[in-house]
């Protein structure tokens, strides 16, 4: 494979956002999940829960309740008091209207789908009508005297409960009164000063009502006579979500502790008809609040301020016992947010509202496999890009030059012009940029840093030629049918002939650049792609899928290649297929053609298409073994995937030159380390 | 004893006695009944002559002259007259100097103003601008919120009207909302974060740093580790930049010194 030195990047400090609501579509296994910058993910959970979709943050936008409604419409209401569509086609906000009731705390979405409720901060209640194309306000409920915390529908539709502060009130939707005001203890069998908060209730359909609040117990009401049936105490602090399934006949909470308790309808006896609610499983995944918790039919879905992303499949309930049925944990970001600079050793990071510019160490030591060779030169520092505004950054890039920066908003479009002298560095705003450049999903400059691609959200792709301080728009290639699909991932050949660009649901489109027309397009396949690249001479299309399959496709002959359908016809090695990470970064060496380098969060991995592929029985990750080995055993367990795990978590590595590696690593860690106080727990011992 | 204050008189000035004019009298009465609005001639008037006839009694021993009535109605229709076109005179004069004054107002403000074709210009491109930016989403330049929308609702409280006007000649748009109205949501806004933040990490949560909680398993091992976090990498930063640039400057003038 060759010797590299690898640069190991640290100081990335990237801190995710926590999440703050989950919501699970039956109809199409999709999650959307919102996080406390206001950014809501949509992931796909049968693609291998991969993140397809995403809306980008902003800071008055401060979600409080995420809802599905009928026909795949997403619904979020927040503190600013409005509630917002979204528009999961074109990947931006349809409209936002204002509840006029203060910030709105809860939303919940009737069974049949067509009205939409509120709570808001005054105490009052609202509901709307969805219509096709918007919503309405039809009415409000009897106003409480604190805001309304949660809410939950009947499955008939005809009532309402409604958690708030020290009471839950269960409403009767045609009258709009409420009928029976249940008060809830502020401490479990004892006094206390501070206030209850119900945070979360549901409604069942025999007319239970199950409340969770901030003492940490878990009661179960009786909504026709307004008593209490049962109490759980189950933790010592808040117990913050509560979903139920499908079929009411489990439920899950998540508490501030970071514990996930599993709640089941099981008959009293073996061959009784009695059946009674049982606390029956504990999962410890996180280590902060969970303040978010869904139920798919098949798996308990977490996540909390702890940044990840917990599915956990429930034994009981996975047909086939697989790779399938293990835990998830999504903690690492599945888009790129770094970009390189080859020819001057630069380093782009993206953070939510900055972009930070820095400039590798360089060394002169050398030594040998392992060695870590002292720096000559630190990492630089160079810049410190703050965007103006409340909105998130969607996607950066720098040129290969390193002489041009561009980022995008929602609403803007920025290019820098960079220039360098000695160890300075002056940057110079190229204004006036058009205003179909906004809402970019993805940026990219060609090798000789004359043309900038943009593909934005709307499916158009945007050529731009740079000159010296200006630009001139030099074409755009529209989407091909009406539908409109956004383009997420683009790659552009070294030569600067071909231009690839993938959407959410076709195949890979390649335009010619030199005459401004689409070349061909790869047969769409069933799983998103995570990423493209084309190789440099040979001019192969190299296309990573969530379900961890790699194709290459030859664009001058407009088929796949040898390769791929030896490797298709044999298939991955099943180690490989059940890798939990999408693959995030490909890349090339300019010498050797028969090399591809590509990492996920957690491993590295050069394929060499000479050697042979793997099958199942052979081992997949082989490390270099001691050189007292023999030759003979060496070129027996040679194959194609040479696989590396020295350098985890990944976000990032490419190679700079034909020596050198630069791998961003992220430690967990350090990510914990700058999440707000967990509940303080206490160990005997200490 | 209370003082009493003097009263202003209730006898009106006309009849007050005044030596030695008796025209003067009868003109101020006759202005008194114009004022008044009482008919100038006629029986109104005679008995004002009477008062002021006895008035002048008190002083002077003669009999008063003798006038007849025509002669004195002719009088006091002249002097009527003389008092109508007194009046009319100054209304106009009136007029005309608020007219002057007008006029010059306008001449300044027309001054002031841009001319007309601008002025044109403008009113024309608002109402274009308004139609076409019903549709578009438009970044605001000075507020972070933009507002449009309707409501087919009946109970509203209060609607919120935005007004988008483009300046002319340097392409920037800003929109005009209510401040009070802003005013109210913010603080609400605020009034619920500081909701939040109280009750999951205000007094009375159990919580504690993430470094005591990721050392806690360390305190436990058999051989005690230092905590997670252990080293304060904040602590003396500004120390540390000064001992940096101090050990550069140091060096530089080391290199001059040897060199010489």
């Amino acid at each position: 494979m060759g010797e590299f030195k690898v640069h190991r990047v640290r100081f990335f400090n990237y801190v995710p956002s926590g999440i703050r609501c989950v919501a699970y579509n039956n109809q199409s296994n999709r999650l959307a999940v919102s996080r406390t910058d206001g950014t809501v993910e949509i992931y796909n959970l049968s693609a291998n829960y991969f993140q397809e979709k995403f809306f980008p943050g902003h800071e008055s936008r401060a979600t409080e309740a995420l809802c599905w409604a009928k026909g795949q419409r997403l619904f979020s209401a927040g503190l600013n008091g409005e509630i917002i569509e979204y528009d999961l086609q074109a990947l931006n906000i349809k409209y936002a209207v204002d509840a006029f009731g203060g910030p709105i705390w809860s939303m919940a979405i009737s069974p049949h789908g067509s009205q939409l409720l509120v709570g808001c901060e005054d105490g009052s209640v609202k509901l709307f009508q969805i219509t096709p194309d918007k919503i309405q306000f039809e009415r409000n409920f009897d106003r409480q005297k604190s805001r309304i915390l949660s809410l939950s529908w009947h499955p008939s539709g005809t009532h309402v409960a409604a958690g708030s502060i020290d009471y839950i009130s269960v409403f009767d939707v045609k009258s709009g009164s409420a009928v029976h005001k249940m008060l809830v203890d502020r401490q479990y069998m004892s006094v206390s000063k501070r206030k209850c908060i119900i945070w979360g209730v549901a409604f069942l359909s025999d007319g239970t009502v199950i409340s969770v609040d901030s003492a940490g117990k878990v009661q179960f009401w009786d909504s026709a006579t307004g008593t209490l049936v049962k109490n759980h105490l189950i933790a010592s602090a808040d117990v913050q979500s509560i979903a139920v399934s499908d079929q009411e006949d489990s439920f899950v909470v998540g508490t501030a502790e970071g514990t996930v308790f599993h709640f089941q309808l099981v008959s009293v006896t073996s061959n009784s008809s009695e059946k009674q609610w049982v606390r029956t499983k504990p999962f410890q995944h996180h280590t902060h609040d969970v303040r978010a918790v869904a139920h798919s039919p098949t798996a308990l879905i977490s996540g909390g301020t702890d940044t990840h992303l917990v599915i956990r499949p429930l034994m009981e309930k996975v047909e086939v016992k697989n790779y399938d049925a293990a835990l998830r944990k999504i903690t690492f970001p599945h888009r790129r947010l770094i970009s390189c600079s080859k020819k001057r050793q630069l380093l782009l990071f993206q953070f939510a509202h900055h972009l930070e510019l820095w400039r590798l160490g360089s060394t002169v030591a050398t030594g040998k496999n392992g060695d870590t060779l002292p720096l000559s030169k630190d990492a630089d520092h160079l810049l410190h890009l703050k965007t103006k505004g409340p909105e998130n950054i969607i996607c950066s890039c720098i040129s290969p030059c390193g002489s041009w920066i561009a980022y995008s908003t929602t609403s803007r479009f920025f290019l820098y012009r960079l220039n360098y002298e000695h160890d300075n560095i002056s940057l110079q705003r190229v204004s006036k940029m058009p205003a179909f450049l906004r809402s970019a999903l993805q940026i990219l400059f060609s090798e000789d840093s004359t043309k900038l691609f943009v593909a934005s959200n709307q499916g158009s792709l945007h050529v731009i030629r740079l000159l010296e301080g200006s630009f001139k728009h030099l074409h755009t290639f529209q989407p091909q049918s009406g539908t409109v699909e956004s383009m997420c991932l683009l790659a552009v050949s070294p030569d600067g002939n071909w231009l690839a660009a993938s959407g959410t649901s076709a195949g890979v489109h390649v335009y010619n650049i030199k005459h401004l027309k689409l070349h061909c397009t790869v047969p769409s396949y069933n799983f998103p792609v995570t990423a493209l690249a084309i190789a440099p001479n040979t001019n192969n299309l190299v296309i990573a899928h969530s379900d961890q399959q790699v194709f290459e496709y030859s664009i001058p002959d407009k088929q796949y290649t040898e390769w791929s359908r030896t490797i298709q016809k044999q298939g991955f090695h099943y180690l490989w297929l059940q890798r939990d990470t999408p693959i995030t970064h490909i890349s090339f060496h300019p010498k050797r053609p028969m090399h591809i380098l590509l990492h996920d969060a957690y491993m590295f991995c050069i394929i060499d298409k000479s050697l042979p592929l793997p099958n199942d029985k052979t081992l997949l990750y082989n490390p270099l073994p001691p050189t007292n080995e023999s030759d003979v055993i060496r070129r027996r367990t040679a194959h194609a995937f040479k696989i590396s795990k020295i350098y985890k978590p990944l976000l990032f590595m490419d190679l700079l030159d034909e020596r050198t590696l630069v791998a961003v690593e992220r430690p967990l860690d350090d990510i914990i380390a700058q999440l707000p106080p967990p509940i303080k727990k206490k160990k005997f011992g200490t | 004893m209370v003082q009493l204050r003097p009263r202003a008189s209730r006898i009106p000035e006309s009849a007050m006695v005044d030596e030695g004019q008796p025209a003067s009298e009868e003109e101020e009465a006759a202005e008194h009944s114009l004022l008044l609005g009482q008919p100038s001639s006629g029986a109104a008037a005679e008995p004002l002559e009477e008062e002021d006839g006895e008035g002048d009694d008190e002083f002077d021993d003669e009999a008063p002259e003798e006038l007849t009535f025509a002669s004195a109605q002719a009088e006091a229709r002249e002097e009527e007259r003389r008092v109508r076109e007194s009046v009319r005179r100054d209304k106009t004069l009136l007029k005309e100097k608020r007219k002057r004054r007008e006029e010059l107002f306008i001449e300044q403000k027309k001054r002031k103003l841009l001319p007309d074709n601008i002025l044109e210009k403008l009113t024309t491109a608002g109402q274009t601008n308004i139609k076409k930016s019903s549709g578009k989403l438009k970044e605001a330049t000075l507020q972070k919120k933009k507002e449009e929308y309707e409501k087919g609702s009946v109970s509203k409280n209060a609607k919120e009207k935005v007004q988008k006007v483009q300046s002319v000649g340097q392409n920037k748009s800003y929109l005009a909302l209510r401040l009070k109205d802003q005013d109210l949501r913010d603080a609400r806004q605020e009034a619920a974060k500081a909701f939040i933040q109280n009750s999951l990490y205000g007094p009375g949560t159990n919580r504690t740093t993430v470094n005591k909680f990721l050392s806690l398993e360390n305190k436990r091992l058999p051989v005690k580790k230092a905590a997670a976090q252990f080293l304060n990498n904040a602590w003396g930063t500004q120390k540390k930049q000064n001992a940096k640039r101090f050990k550069r400057r140091w060096m530089v003038r080391k290199m001059k010194t040897s060199k010489k």
